[in-house]
């Protein structure tokens, strides 16, 4: 078992148009992966595949986060499940989580309690234990505050964690979002044009974060995004699409000679 | 630092104790009143101050922290009111068992409306929430084997463990009820449970992304609000000992909005301050001023007109005029005070 995630022939369609054509693609344990094309070329559309808040018309989306994560979620006696028809609340249980392309933050809550939110599943309190404050819900609680500072630390805004996150710029909102992620134990985190909006310095962290987010958390990534340097930079794998279909995959150099995916982003040539 | 002192430091900023003393010292009132220091009428309107402070709070559960609005707040809190009567008069079962129906029938009626109107949002929810609300008015006016229709429903003291309860007594009762009602709001917006409310408010996709279930938590706000109306219409009726159907109409769950957005969305003690601005500061100050307090419907412009000031120039309540305040006095302080402050604040939870 080597593939975290498969995505067989997955199509969708929003009235007429066809949003998704027969896509499939593979992602491997600790592999980052890369999804490519232009603008439109449908990117976002197979994130919300994946992660449930579109229902494919056809296709299957299989994940596989390892055995003991399958019988904590429920599922024993089978290596992987079918994403495809479970609740999208489900979906982070299985270990898959995800960032947003427009940064989705709590501004009225701390830096620390945004990130105590990717723990919410783990919870193990009842809601009657929680409203009484319980020991058992405060050692709780305390147990998992811990880890959202571990989770903070590791993406070197511990010092922010008691601020308000509706005070924090740009770039620490970016890092509050992946430290969330962290707090999921993931299996395979994906990544919603995570450089959109950082400058220069910003994204060489940001390529530096993700490969020890990878060899630290021992997860995979998928990964969309516009910024072509941080794509070949950081990427294993890539497979580019182009109005919902495949069109190529392979390593980034593989991706960068292939002349498809040079027509796709800058038109045929004249000449040819 | 001796251990004493952090000890006594520790116990100060424990909120719950915090809560715990303004009950003490709202259990001062009745002493005043039956010394002759206090009028009764002021004591009976601090009185219900505190009973529409406990409803506003499950109402500030939902507008302020899961961002659902409710207008059959009054309609609940009528039940609440009706069945607290009906099990101790009429069924002659008793404070504790007229209580728990309070508490436990609204909430499971609550239940299921939340089931079916809480796929609609905002404005439709806001809607749907009125029409049961009304449909229960109704039901208040036809029902008279359960109300008295119109007549109105009279009731008495109730006897709790043995001893009648007066005025004072029912009045102990009530501040320890909002007390309680404090504490365990508090616990539930500062742990998973309040954090899942926020995550829902901010972005209900965002929200289910992290795995909370939507609908899951929005039934829970609306049952933590639905308890709180039940038990303040109960509280309510064993103070006034009697409930007519008018008062349980539309301007009640209003003015109860209005309490949420003046005392400040998201604020325990400015429920409470909210509470008596909008239903005691006309009651006890304006009523009293000469010309403008013969005016026909004055609390209603007075709310009013708070409501326009307070969204306009103080968005988070007067519980913000508080903030403003505090930001203002730390100024003064060494740079590293708020850092501190925000610290004190966090092991103070």
């Amino acid at each position: 078992m080597t593939d975290v995630l498969q995505v067989e022939n997955l199509s969708i369609s929003f009235g007429g148009l066809k949003a998704l054509d027969d896509l499939s693609f593979t992602v491997s344990d600790h592999e980052i992966f890369g999804l490519i094309g232009p603008n439109g070329a449908g990117k976002t559309t197979v994130f919300n595949c994946v992660t449930q808040f579109y229902r494919p018309d056809t296709g299957t989306v299989w994940f596989a986060p390892g055995v003991d994560r399958l019988v904590r979620a429920g599922h024993a006696g089978t290596d992987r499940i079918d994403l495809v028809g479970q609740p999208v609340h489900r979906v982070i249980r299985y270990g898959l989580v995800r960032t947003f392309q427009n940064v989705e933050i709590i501004p009225e809550l701390t830096v620390l309690d945004n990130v105590l939110i990717g723990g919410h599943v783990d919870f193990r309190s009842s809601m009657i234990a929680q409203m009484l404050r319980l020991p058992r819900a405060r050692a709780e609680e305390a147990q998992y505050r811990e880890k959202a500072r571990e989770a903070l630390r590791f993406l070197s805004i511990e010092h922010l964690a008691d601020q308000l996150a509706g005070g924090q710029p740009y770039g620490v909102r970016k890092r509050l979002e992946m430290a969330r992620t962290l707090m999921a134990e993931p299996r395979l985190i994906i990544l919603d044009e995570p450089a959109a909006g950082l400058n220069e310095s910003e994204t060489e962290d940001l390529a530096d974060t993700i490969r020890r987010i990878r060899d630290t958390f021992g997860c995979s990534v998928l990964l969309v995004e516009h910024d072509m340097g941080l794509v070949m930079d950081v990427c294993d794998q890539i497979c580019a699409i182009s109005f919902g279909k495949f069109l190529a995959s392979g390593t980034p150099v593989e991706i960068q000679r292939d002349v498809r995916v040079h027509e796709a982003y800058l038109g045929e040539r004249d000449d040819a | 630092m001796s251990t004493t002192f952090t000890a006594a430091g520790r116990l100060a900023r424990n909120p719950h104790v915090g809560y715990a003393v303004f009950g003490a010292a709202l259990m001062t009132l009745p002493v005043l009143a039956g010394s002759g220091l206090m009028m009764t009428s002021t004591l009976m309107t601090v009185g219900f101050t505190l009973i529409y402070a406990i409803v506003a709070m499950g109402l500030n559960l939902l507008l302020g922290y899961s961002g659902l609005i409710s207008l059959g707040t009054a309609g609940f809190m009528g039940l609440g009111a009706y069945l607290a009567a009906y099990v101790q008069d009429d069924l002659g079962l008793g404070f504790w068992v007229a209580v728990l129906a309070a508490l436990v029938i609204p909430t499971v009626i609550g239940i299921l409306v939340g089931v079916v109107s809480l796929r609609v949002r905002s404005i439709y929810l806001a809607i749907a929430t009125l029409t049961i609300s009304e449909i229960l008015l109704k039901t208040f006016e036809q029902a008279e084997w359960f109300t008295h229709g119109t007549a109105g429903k009279q009731s008495h003291y109730p006897v709790i463990l043995g001893v009648q309860a007066d005025r004072a007594l029912v009045f102990g009762i009530i501040v320890v009820a909002l007390v309680l009602v404090m504490m365990l709001t508090h616990n539930i917006v500062h742990g998973q449970l309040g954090r899942a409310l926020h995550a829902m408010r901010a972005s209900e996709v965002a929200a289910q992304a992290m795995g909370v279930n939507v609908l899951t938590y929005k039934l829970f706000a609306f049952a933590v609000a639905t308890l709180y109306a039940g038990l303040a219409g109960a509280l309510y009726l064993f103070f006034l000992k009697s409930s007519y159907p008018s008062t349980w109409n539309l301007f009640l769950s209003l003015n109860v909005v209005a309490m949420v957005v003046v005392g400040g969305l998201r604020s325990i003690y400015g429920t409470v301050v909210g509470a008596f601005v909008i239903f005691a500061v006309p009651e006890l100050v304006l009523k009293r001023l000469p010309v403008i307090g013969d005016v026909a419907g004055l609390p209603y412009i007075f709310s009013g007109v708070l409501i326009i000031v307070v969204i306009m120039f103080f968005p988070q309540g007067l519980r913000g005029v508080w903030d403003v305040g505090r930001r203002m006095a730390s100024t003064r302080r060494p740079v590293s005070a708020p850092v501190d402050a925000a610290r004190d604040e966090v092991a103070a939870r």
